[in-house]
């Protein structure tokens, strides 16, 4: 006979027959299958037999349904689906039991308008139980992609001459935008100063900066396009004096 | 800085419907392009519901002041309203059975200040054209790209891969969403395109960067080109173009020179 296996993580903590009866599923001790998780609904979801075929129904749930990390409202079975409600995982089988009442083949990952989306968390699952010592190449592709940049270094700013309220400005942000426009992190003070005079930005390990709308340059050359910064660069820019440190 | 918009969509020669949206709101800076997936009309339903939920979370403010990781607030605004589009989606998966799997890419340009916030998830693409060349502002959240980022294949192999439309993000997935953020500063000349893989795919990026060259000036010429590439390459998928192009106004160049600073 097919059963639910629930688990939690790794952990296997029950199983439910699924016969003829519907199997309710919910934090109400009135359910077949019982999971006392504030995020399961009192009654969150039921499987029932339809034919030779299997099928999980969403209740209306909080939280959702979700099947091989899909939300669903209504799905039939198959043999080794993960259905997830809350943070509970129900495994779908019928092995040991009847084999026949395998419905209709659908694709693993269904064709959608063309486009499919890799299942990552089903593909790693798979990948795991299957054999752990040997990642596949998408496994490793995964694991790489997953890897944060490796953090930039540290850009200041220091004002040399003029008036932008602050000596000092660490570049924490992607773009730091100087100009006399309140959304300017290093902010000009004075009549005709441009709203957006320049703004630097972090490029990989170092950072660039664009003239826009004043007249900007580096070590004395007057710049029109994005440039790279050393670390020492005297920038001018609409009449102020800034020092770039990269450390 | 004034922006100047084209924009053109098209259902290609293969499918039967267009399951590609977009959005354009050229009084606030934003554009939008996604191409949406799921059979049954799911896939219009997600693509469209992801530019409508982008427009509201932009239009009713509630996005000033957000923040990410050091990105400008409009960047992380628009980041924000992408996660809200995704909620969206799988909220009317989940209650419409005729939509379950549905699901969406997306790249947005929201651009202010002279700078361009870029969000994208999925292989729906960003593109600065500018006087130093002609530059990808995304990277595609796909298994071939994935691939070649990790050395497994190179990039002309990835062109050839069956694999190329498996996805590793799109919107309508997980509620766990990481939408890539970036900042481009943009000038006076400048041009954005956003679009679809119906373009990519069939028009290599050389041909892209020639035709917003050939179109200098007309960004609707631009995109109703690019379209045209497309179908003329066979147009195997729904194809979409978003072109803007910064234009400066003559009177800002006149304060400009004269006050110099």
């Amino acid at each position: 006979m097919p059963k639910l296996i629930l688990k939690f993580g790794d952990r296997e903590l029950s199983e439910c027959a699924v016969g003829t009866n519907p199997v309710t599923i919910g934090r109400m001790p009135d359910n077949s299958l019982v999971i006392d998780n504030p995020a399961v609904s009192g009654r969150h979801a039921r499987v029932y037999r339809e034919g030779n075929h299997y099928v999980l129904e969403d209740l209306k749930s909080t939280n959702g349904t979700f099947v091989n990390d899909r939300p669903i409202a209504r799905h039939t079975l198959l043999e080794g689906d993960a259905v997830l409600v809350g943070k509970h995982t129900l495994l779908f089988t019928q092995k040991d039991g009847e084999q026949t009442e395998v419905p209709a083949e659908r694709p693993v990952v269904p064709a959608i308008g063309g486009t499919r989306v890799l299942d990552t968390n089903r593909q790693k699952e798979l990948l795991a139980t299957v054999d752990q010592k040997k990642p596949s190449p998408v496994d490793a592709v995964i694991a790489k992609t997953a890897i944060p940049t490796a953090q930039g270094r540290i850009g200041t700013i220091k004002v040399l001459s003029g008036n932008t309220g602050q000596r000092e400005y660490v570049l924490a942000a992607v773009t730091t935008m100087i100009g006399k426009a309140d959304t300017s992190q290093i902010r000009l003070k004075g009549w005709f100063k441009p709203k957006v005079a320049a703004a630097i930005a972090r490029k990989g390990e170092g950072f660039t900066i664009t003239p826009m709308g004043g007249k900007v340059s580096v070590n004395g050359q007057s710049i029109t396009g994005r440039s790279n910064l050393a670390s020492g660069d005297l920038i001018a820019v609409s009449g102020v004096t800034l020092e770039f440190t990269l450390s | 800085m004034r922006l100047k918009v084209g924009v053109a969509t098209s259902v290609g020669r293969v499918r039967q419907t267009n399951e590609d949206a977009y959005l354009v709101r050229a009084d606030q800076g934003l554009f939008v392009v996604c191409d949406g997936m799921g059979g049954a009309a799911a896939g219009e339903v997600a693509s469209q519901l992801a530019v409508e939920t982008i427009a509201a979370q932009v239009a009713n403010g509630g996005l000033i002041g957000a923040e990410h990781r050091g990105f400008q607030p409009r960047t992380a605004g628009l980041g924000k309203a992408i996660e809200a589009a995704n909620g969206v989606i799988i909220a009317r998966a989940r209650d419409e059975q005729a939509h379950a799997g549905m699901g969406t890419t997306v790249v947005g340009m929201w651009f202010g200040d002279g700078l361009a916030s870029i969000a994208h998830v999925g292989d729906s693409r960003a593109y600065l054209r500018n006087e130093s060349g002609f530059e990808a502002l995304t990277t595609d959240h796909s298994l071939v790209e994935a691939q070649v980022k990790a050395g497994l294949i190179n990039r002309e192999q990835s062109l050839q891969s069956e694999h190329q439309n498996i996805l590793l993000r799109a919107l309508g997935r997980d509620s766990e969403i990481d939408v890539e953020l970036s900042e481009t500063t943009v000038a006076i000349g400048d041009r954005v395109l956003l679009c679809t893989d119906g373009l990519t795919r069939t028009v290599s990026d050389e041909g892209l960067a020639a035709a917003l060259d050939k179109f200098l000036g007309d960004p609707q010429g631009a995109c109703d080109h690019l379209i045209e590439m497309a179908n003329n390459n066979g147009g195997p998928d729904n194809v979409t173009a978003v072109v803007v192009e910064f234009q400066g106004s003559r009177l800002s160049k006149v304060f400009q020179k004269v006050l110099g600073s």
